[in-house]
C-alpha cells in the first residue's frame, strides 16, 4: 500500500461565472522512501494540490469538490479538524516557496522550531531545545547555539529555508511536501538546499513530494515524475524512464525549455501560446491549442491515459507511438 | 483567491459608500435649499410654543425659545457643509503643500517637518482650543482652526507619499526629459496623490464635524446665535429631561454625517494604491 | 535597549524645546501687555510693574524665555488670576480626577477593544463581525458629549444607578467607592477610543493573517485559536501599540469635553473654564504639562514598539 494515495481529487475555485475546476480528477501515489516530483507551469494547480493534501486550503472561495487523500490508509478529507491537526506538522510536513516570509518575524527561529516539537511530542522545554539544536546542526546551520536565538530577519534566504526544513523535519514526518522550495533562492544556494533534502531523506526515509516548475530540479532529485497541465497529470513515469522516452508533447516542450529554466517567461517562448484561462472550457485535449502535433481528433476528443510501459502513462491520443 | 475576497469586499463596501454619498447629497441639498424648505424662520421666537413635542406642525419639536428645531436643523446643514468643506480645503491646501514641498526639497523639508512635529505634539482639540482663545468666535476662525489642526496630519501623510513617488521611474523619466520642479511636482507627482487626498478629505470632513460640534459645545466654536447642530445641542442640553428630542435630532444629524463620511473614506481607502493604504489613518 | 532609549530621548529634545517655546509665546500672542494679560483685568499698575520686573518682561524675548523655563524647571508655572493660587497646585488638584479617569478609560478600552477586535477578525464576514464593525464605526462617529448626555439621561437621571456629575476625591468620605462617579464618564470616554482599537485590531489582524508565516503556523498543526493569538494577534499588536500615542491624544481631547459634561474637577474642565475665564497662566501651565506628558507617552510607545518588534532595535 502506498503511503499517500490521492484519488480523483478535484479542487474548484468559486468565481463570478460559478465553480471553476482547477485541479481536475487528479490521482497519484507516493511510496515510502520515495521522492515524487510534480512539475508544471505556474497556474497548473500544483500548489493547490499540495495545500489540499496538507489541509491548508483556506477561505470560502476554494474547496475540494471530490476525491480522497489517503495517508497510511486513512482518508484525510473525512477526518475532523482536530484529528487532521494531529497529523499536520507531525507525520506530514510542508516547506513553502518563500523562505523570506514564511517565518514569523517576531519570534526567534529556535522557538519556532520548539513550538512544533512541543505541539506533537511529549517533550520538556529543555529537551525540545536540545532537539532543536540537533536539528539546526542537521540542516547545517553554522553555530547552532548562537543561531537558535536569531530572529528570521538576521538570516539569509538560504538559512531561513534551512530553518523551514529543520522545522518540517522536527517531528520526523513520514511525508514532506516541498512546494517550490528553491525557487526564491540563488542558484548556488538552490543546489545546496536540494542536496541537503536528498541527504536527509537518505537518513530518515521520509517520502517527499517535490513541486517545481523546473524540470531540471525534478530530474536531479526525484525517483518519479508527474507532469501536470491544467489541473491534470498528463504524463507520469519513473524519472529515468521518462527522460529516456518522453511521450507527451507538453513534457517535450518542458524539456526543450530546460536551458532557459529561469522563470515562467521563457517557458512560453518554447511552448507556443499560453495556458488558456482556467475558465475556458475545451472540449478536446487541454493542450491541443498549443500542441505542435495536434490534429483534428485532439480538438474534440479528450485523450485517456495510455500505458506506455510499466508505470509510464501519458494522456495523449498518440502516446502509443514512439517518437 | 485573495483577489476575489477583496473584490467582494469592495463591492459591498461600495454599497455602503454609496449610501454615505447619498447622505452627503441630502445634506448639501438641505444646505442649499434651507430657506425654501424651512417651514419657519430658524430664529423666530415663539414663547407660547416653547418645548413643543415633535408633531405635524413642528416636525422635530421646538426648543426653549419656541424656535422650530426642523428649520434650525436645515440651516445647521449649511454650517456643517461650510465647516466641513472649509476645513478640508484649508487642511489639504496648507498640509498638502507643506508635505509635498518638504518631501521634494529636502532641506526645506527638515525645517517644515520639524514644525509639523511640534504641532503634532499638541492633541487636536487642545490645539484648536488654544487657537480659539486667541481668536474671535466666528465661522471663518472655526474653519481656520480646524483646518490648521488637520493640516499637520495631512502634511505628514503627503510627505511620506511624495517621498515614495519621488524616486519612481516615471518621475526620473520626466526629470530627464527636462521637466522643471513645478511641473514635476504638480503635473507628474500630484496626479498620483489625488485619490489618497480624496480619502483624506473625507476623513477630515468627518473629523471636522465632530471637532466643530465639540467646540460649539464648549462655547468656543461658532457664535452662539448661529444655528449649527453643535450649538443646538449645547444650548438645549439643560432641557434634555423635559425635551429629549432636542438632543436626538441634531445629534442624529451629526452622527449620520460623520458616519457617512467615514464609510466613504473607508471604501475609497480600500480601493486606492496599496502602497498608500497604510499611510492614511482615518477612523 | 538603553542606547535606543537615550537616542529616542535625544531626538525628542528639539521637539520638546520647540513646543515649550510655542507655549511660552502663547501669552505674547494675546493682544495687550503680557504682564497685564497674566494678571487679569483687576491688576493695578504697581502689580503689573512688579510682575514685569519679576519675569523680566522688559528684557529681550529669549531672555524672558530662559527665565520662564528656569522657573518652570523649579515647578513654578505662575499664579492663577482666578484662584489667586500657584498654577502648579491647581493642576495637581485636578490631576487626581484626570489620572483616575484616564486609568479607568484605558482599562475599558483594553478589555473591550482588544477581545472584540480579535473576535471580529477571527470571524471575518460573520454576523458577529458585521455587527461589531458596524457598532465600532458608529461609536467612532458619535460626538463624545452627546453620548455622555445620553448616558446621564438614561443611567443617572432615568434609572438612578450612578451619580450624574461631580467627583469627590477618593480620599474624602466614601473612599474608593467614589470611583462610581467616574464610571459613566470613563465609559463615555472609552467608547470612541475602544471603537478605534476594535477597528485597528481587526484590520491589522486581517492583514497579518494573509502573511505567509501564518500558513506555516497552521501547517504545524496548531489549534486555530493558538494561531490567531500567538501568531496573528501578537504581530498585529505591534501596529496597535504604535497607534496608542494617537489614542492618548484623542483621549486628552475628548477628556476636555467629557469632564465638562460630567462636571468633573479634572484638568480638562480646568482648561475650558480657564479659557472662558481668560485665566491665561492656568491655560499656559496645563498645555505645557499635557504636551510634555504626550511627548513622554510617545517615547514609551516607541520603546514598547521596539520591544515588541525585534526588527526595530537594529535600526
Amino acid at each position: 500500500m502506498a503511503l499517500l494515495e490521492v484519488k480523483n481529487l478535484s479542487v474548484a475555485i468559486r468565481q463570478k461565472q460559478g465553480l471553476i475546476t482547477v485541479v481536475d480528477n487528479l490521482s497519484f501515489h507516493v511510496d515510502e522512501n520515495e521522492t515524487l516530483g510534480i512539475v508544471g507551469e505556474s497556474g497548473c494547480g500544483k500548489s493547490l494540490t499540495a495545500l489540499s493534501i496538507m489541509g491548508l486550503l483556506q477561505g470560502s472561495q476554494v474547496r475540494i469538490t471530490e476525491g480522497t487523500v489517503c495517508f497510511d490508509g486513512v482518508d484525510l478529507l473525512i477526518l475532523g479538524p482536530a484529528e487532521r491537526r494531529a497529523i499536520m506538522g507531525d507525520q506530514m510536513a510542508m516547506i513553502f516557496q518563500e523562505p523570506m516570509t514564511s517565518l514569523n518575524p517576531v519570534y526567534r527561529v529556535g522557538d519556532q522550531i520548539v513550538e512544533v516539537l512541543l505541539q506533537h511530542l511529549k517533550l520538556s522545554r529543555a529537551a525540545a531545545k536540545q532537539r532543536t539544536l540537533e536539528l539546526l546542526d542537521l540542516v547545517r546551520i553554522p553555530n547552532p547555539i548562537l543561531q537558535i536565538n536569531s530572529y528570521p530577519h538576521q538570516m539569509s534566504g538560504g538559512q531561513r529555508q534551512r530553518i523551514m526544513i529543520a522545522m518540517a523535519l522536527a517531528c520526523s514526518p513520514r511525508i514532506l511536501i516541498a512546494d517550490e522550495p528553491t525557487t526564491a533562492l540563488d542558484v548556488t544556494v538552490q543546489k545546496e538546499v536540494l542536496d541537503l533534502m536528498g541527504e536527509l531523506q537518505r537518513h530518515t526515509g521520509t517520502a517527499i513530494v517535490l513541486i517545481s516548475h523546473d524540470l531540471g530540479v525534478i530530474a536531479q532529485t526525484c525517483d518519479r515524475v508527474a507532469v501536470m497541465y491544467r489541473g491534470k497529470i498528463v504524463e507520469t513515469a519513473a524519472t529515468k524512464a521518462l527522460f529516456a522516452d518522453i511521450r507527451h508533447p507538453y513534457t517535450k516542450g518542458l524539456l526543450n525549455s530546460l536551458p532557459l529554466v529561469d522563470g515562467d517567461v521563457e517557458w512560453l517562448d518554447t511552448i507556443p501560446g499560453q495556458v488558456p484561462g482556467i475558465e475556458t472550457v475545451l472540449p478536446g485535449c487541454a493542450f491541443q491549442p498549443r500542441c505542435a502535433f495536434a490534429d483534428e481528433r485532439c480538438s474534440y476528443e479528450k485523450p485517456n491515459d495510455i500505458r506506455v510501459a510499466g508505470g509510464h502513462w501519458a494522456r495523449c491520443h498518440y502516446a502509443g507511438q514512439s517518437t | 483567491m485573495i483577489f476575489l475576497s477583496r473584490l467582494k469586499a469592495f463591492a459591498s463596501s461600495r454599497v455602503l459608500a454609496t449610501l454615505g454619498m447619498v447622505w452627503l447629497g441630502v445634506i448639501i441639498f438641505a444646505a442649499v435649499t434651507a430657506p425654501l424648505l424651512a417651514p419657519f424662520d430658524p430664529t423666530e421666537i415663539d414663547p407660547i410654543a416653547r418645548l413643543s413635542e415633535p408633531g405635524s406642525l413642528y416636525w422635530f419639536g421646538t426648543d426653549h425659545f419656541g424656535r422650530d428645531t426642523f428649520s434650525r436643523a436645515l440651516f445647521g446643514a449649511r454650517m456643517a457643509i461650510l465647516i466641513g468643506s472649509g476645513s478640508v480645503i484649508v487642511a489639504l491646501l496648507l498640509g498638502g503643500l507643506v508635505g509635498m514641498l518638504s518631501a521634494y526639497f529636502t532641506t526645506l523639508g527638515h525645517v517644515f517637518m520639524r514644525i509639523v512635529d511640534v504641532l503634532m505634539a499638541f492633541p487636536a482639540l487642545l490645539l484648536a482650543l488654544v487657537l480659539m482663545t486667541l481668536l474671535e468666535r466666528s465661522v471663518i476662525n472655526t474653519i481656520l482652526v480646524i483646518g490648521i489642526v488637520y493640516a499637520s496630519t495631512t502634511a505628514r501623510i503627503l510627505f511620506g507619499m511624495t517621498l515614495k513617488l519621488k524616486n519612481e521611474v516615471f518621475v526620473d523619466a520626466a526629470r530627464c526629459s527636462g521637466a522643471g520642479h513645478i511641473s514635476l511636482l504638480f503635473r507628474h507627482i500630484l496626479p498620483n496623490l489625488i485619490s489618497p487626498l480624496l480619502v483624506q478629505a473625507s476623513f477630515i470632513f468627518a473629523f471636522a464635524q465632530l471637532q466643530s460640534a465639540a467646540l460649539d459645545f464648549l462655547g468656543l466654536g461658532l457664535p452662539p446665535e448661529m444655528a449649527s447642530w453643535g450649538n443646538m445641542l449645547s444650548e438645549e442640553r439643560i432641557y434634555v429631561t423635559r425635551a429629549p428630542w432636542l438632543l436626538i435630532f441634531p445629534g442624529a444629524l451629526i452622527i449620520l454625517s460623520v458616519f457617512s463620511m467615514n464609510l466613504v473614506g473607508d471604501a475609497m481607502r480600500d480601493s486606492i494604491d496599496p502602497r498608500f493604504k497604510n499611510d492614511i489613518a482615518g477612523v | 535597549m538603553l542606547s535606543y532609549t537615550l537616542k529616542r530621548l535625544l531626538t525628542l529634545l528639539p521637539t520638546l524645546i520647540a513646543a515649550s517655546i510655542l507655549v511660552f509665546l502663547f501669552v505674547h500672542l494675546i493682544p495687550g501687555d503680557p504682564a497685564a494679560v497674566l494678571l487679569g483685568d483687576t491688576a493695578t499698575p504697581q502689580e503689573i510693574a512688579a510682575l514685569t520686573r519679576e519675569m523680566g518682561l522688559d528684557k529681550p524675548l529669549w531672555q524672558q524665555y530662559t527665565l520662564w523655563l528656569s522657573e518652570v524647571a523649579k515647578g513654578n508655572l505662575g499664579q492663577s488670576i482666578f484662584f489667586k493660587a500657584p498654577v502648579t497646585s491647581i493642576i495637581a488638584d485636578g490631576a487626581q480626577t484626570s489620572i483616575l479617569l484616564a486609568t479607568m478609560t484605558i482599562f475599558w478600552i483594553i478589555i473591550f477593544g482588544i477581545p472584540i477586535g480579535v473576535l471580529s477578525a477571527t470571524r471575518q464576514g460573520s454576523w458577529v463581525d458585521q455587527l461589531t464593525s458596524g457598532l465600532a464605526m458608529f461609536f467612532a462617529s458619535v460626538p463624545t458629549f452627546w453620548l455622555g448626555l445620553y448616558l446621564i439621561l438614561i443611567f443617572a437621571v432615568g434609572l438612578g444607578w450612578f451619580p450624574s456629575s461631580g467627583f469627590p476625591s477618593i480620599f474624602d468620605e466614601g473612599g474608593i467607592s467614589n470611583l462610581r462617579y467616574l464610571l459613566l464618564p470613563s465609559l463615555t470616554l472609552a467608547a470612541p477610543n475602544a471603537a478605534l482599537i476594535i477597528r485597528l485590531v481587526r484590520a491589522s489582524m486581517l492583514d497579518i493573517s494573509r502573511e505567509d508565516h501564518v500558513r506555516t503556523a497552521r501547517a504545524k498543526g496548531l489549534h486555530p485559536t493558538k494561531v490567531a493569538i500567538k501568531h496573528v494577534f501578537r504581530n498585529a499588536l505591534i501596529t496597535v501599540v504604535a497607534a496608542f500615542g494617537f489614542t492618548f491624544a484623542a483621549l486628552v481631547s475628548e477628556a476636555v469635553v467629557t469632564e465638562t459634561v460630567f462636571s468633573l474637577p479634572g484638568i480638562g474642565r480646568l482648561v475650558v473654564q480657564s479659557i472662558l475665564r481668560r485665566d491665561y497662566p492656568v491655560i499656559q501651565g496645563v498645555i505645557l504639562v499635557i504636551v510634555v506628558l504626550y511627548l513622554f507617552i510617545n517615547l514609551l510607545v516607541d520603546l514598547a514598539y521596539a520591544m515588541l518588534d525585534p526588527r526595530v532595535s537594529l535600526k
